[in-house]
């Protein structure tokens, strides 16, 4: 089995009165892709924060890479890449002088940074002032940054929100380059399309606790519903929808029923979403 | 501390303070002004000694004692006198009362008034009194058997002390290339802050009290560096060049104390022109006692700049040394570490 990248136990931040982070526990295998999931406040950053070693937890404990982040918060970092949502590159400088600039403050001599853009598809722009470059671009290179130590955790917050479907591809396509690499990724994201393609797992957070943590599969099978939809002509030539809900013992006399007795115009499957399931199990949805 | 990111974010906050257009061209530009002008600036004092005359009831023959780089003007009031002294129009006035002539033949010893500015040199106080000598003798053909009584009018006492104007500016022009860096160190944090980019290296090996040494570094580098090669094109170390080094080595520490106290209250870059104005101001005010003695009293001293200036322009105008100076220098030190440590604090408060 593989090890624990991330364990968390009890873990628990407040900004004053307000419980961020309502005592979490949860692990993480190396290798792993996590889908951490939740509405805007529901403590998301405020976790990662605490196991990137930005913030001190109010209790309980995080292991990364089996060191306690808060009393090895600078080994830790050594281990890992952070790319946040909000870009915050030096954008007098160009794509190449900011990866150089990381990968001197993780003590890394020889480095390769073209061959990194060109990973992103940068390549061909890594002299221009990044001042100069697109939303897409700016996080393209976000994620090449995150990558300059070939860190054994990536952590990404939202790394495709508001691109281009072609700049998300290629970020999507560069997360899945590093879990075959071996590293594990913490994705942090409001797509739950994205999750769902991309996560191994997802854990669902709201108002600072962890709701559901499981597979897209095993949660689709526990709070979800399968479905036929199909689109049937009545004798009279209207257009009407027919549901046949799937797993159940009585789906098959249902369908038989339904293509022996209608006209079936049009008829595709159809299964729960993650966005279902969130609303399911928290009763709002990630948006609100 | 990690030597290796230190020495990466040193080099990072300078490329960015040069790529910074208007940090570029204001550092050399003031650098290149302000030597200019220091050498545009007179070199040499004015030889001429323009003294003023106050003698109600008799009329002493100026023309008689007219010597060679001496002028005299009568005043017509004891306060047209005291207020041309004051004003620098004379280097000297000398008040002979009415009933003077008849004293002297009458073998009484009067008393002369003497009033001098602050920076009266030594050589004119002993021309007036050959002065007076001559326009007694010119009026009552009697030697001069007198009591003169001195004031200096107002400020220090600088006898013997004048200096050429260029060099009363030279530390007016450190000190405002020096505290000029409050404003760029101020800046290049607070983009760190408002750009988040500090976030970015705070997920690195990089820890704050790097950060801190490598933003410190590049503050006092920026500062000392200016403020050392004006003094170098200006001949500023000619006299004590490791007290005037030192003395601008701590100026460097003090204005990276405000830069990053500037920093920790600026909400954005406004914020830090605006702060950075004002410790401009008061920083420079001290460098006015230099250029106008006896403007400045005694309160300029509770602003840490003024031991900035009077060391430089003690040591690189008059020449003076560690005896004369330590006392400045420890202060300045003292004024350096505290606001320092101020600003560390504050600033660290600000990055949590």
């Amino acid at each position: 089995m593989a090890q624990d990248a991330i364990a968390v136990e009890e873990l628990a931040y407040l900004y004053g009165d307000l419980v961020a982070v309502d005592h979490i526990s949860f692990k993480v295998a190396e290798g792993e892709i996590l889908g951490f999931l939740g509405p805007n406040g529901a403590g998301k950053t405020t976790t990662v924060k605490m196991l990137t070693g930005q913030l001190k937890p109010k209790g309980g404990k995080a292991q990364v890479l089996g060191m306690d982040v808060a009393r090895n918060a600078g080994k830790v970092r050594g281990e890992i890449g952070v790319c946040f949502e909000q870009t915050n590159l030096y954008e007098q400088m160009s794509a190449l002088e900011n990866l150089h600039l990381f990968a001197r403050l993780f003590g890394i001599s020889s480095f390769d940074g073209q061959a990194l853009l060109k990973r992103v598809g940068l390549a061909g722009r890594e002299k221009d002032k990044v001042e100069g470059y697109s939303k897409g671009m700016k996080q393209r290179l976000m994620v090449a940054r995150s990558l300059v130590n070939r860190p054994r955790i990536l952590f990404l917050d939202e790394p495709t929100a508001g691109l281009d479907p072609a700049s998300a591809e290629a970020i999507r396509a560069v997360i899945l380059e590093e879990r075959q690499r071996g590293a594990t990724v913490f994705l942090t994201t409001h797509d739950m399309m994205e999750a769902d393609k991309l996560s191994d797992r997802v854990a669902f957070m709201d108002k600072g606790k962890i709701v559901a943590l499981d597979t897209p599969h095993n949660l689709k099978q526990q709070y979800g519903k399968r479905a036929l939809k199909a689109k049937v002509q009545t004798p009279a030539g209207e257009l009407q929808d027919r549901e046949v809900v799937l797993d159940q013992p009585e789906t098959p006399d249902l369908i038989q029923k339904l293509f022996a007795g209608e006209k079936v115009v049009t008829i595709h499957s159809e299964e729960a979403t993650l966005e279902d399931i969130f609303i399911k199990i928290t009763g709002r949805g990630l948006k609100e | 501390m990690n030597p290796r990111g230190i020495r990466a974010l040193v080099s990072k906050d300078f490329t960015l303070f040069f790529r910074n257009r208007f940090f570029a061209l204001v550092t050399s530009l003031a650098l290149i002004v302000y030597v200019m002008l220091y050498f545009v600036m007179p070199g040499s004092v004015d030889e001429t000694l323009e003294i003023g005359l106050y003698a109600p009831g008799w009329s002493p023959v100026a023309g008689d004692v007219q010597q060679q780089g001496l002028e005299i003007h009568v005043a017509e009031s004891l306060e047209e006198l005291e207020d041309g002294v004051a004003d620098h129009d004379y280097v000297a006035g000398i008040v002979l009362a009415a009933d003077l002539p008849d004293e002297l033949v009458s073998g009484q010893k009067p008393r002369i008034d003497l009033y001098f500015a602050s920076d009266t040199p030594e050589e004119a106080k002993e021309a007036v009194s050959s002065l007076i000598r001559e326009l007694i003798y010119a009026q009552t053909g009697q030697p001069l058997v007198v009591d003169f009584s001195t004031q200096v009018l107002p400020g220090p006492d600088m006898a013997g002390k004048q200096i050429p104007p260029r060099d009363r500016m030279r530390p007016l022009f450190a000190v405002l290339l020096i505290v000029f860096e409050t404003y760029g160190l101020a800046t290049l944090i607070t983009e760190e802050i408002e750009h988040r980019t500090i976030q970015a290296l705070l997920v690195t090996p990089v820890s704050i009290k790097d950060l801190f040494a490598a933003k410190g570094f590049t503050g006092i580098t920026l500062a000392f560096g200016q403020g050392a090669l004006f003094m170098v094109l200006v001949g500023g170390l000619n006299q004590q060049p490791v007290i005037v080094i030192l003395a601008l080595l701590l100026a460097a520490l003090l204005v990276t104390g405000i830069g990053f106290l500037i920093a920790s209250l600026a909400r954005d870059m406004m914020s830090v022109l605006a702060w950075g104005v004002l410790a401009l101001v008061i920083l420079v005010i001290p460098s006015m006692g230099t250029l106008f003695p006896g403007v400045i009293t005694e309160w300029v001293k509770v602003i840490p700049s003024y031991y900035v200036v009077d060391t430089v322009d003690r040591v690189a105008s008059y020449g003076s040394g560690w005896v004369d100076i330590w006392q400045n220098l420890l202060i300045l030190l003292a004024f350096s570490v505290a606001f320092l440590l101020i600003g560390m604090v504050a600033l660290r408060r600000r990055f949590q």
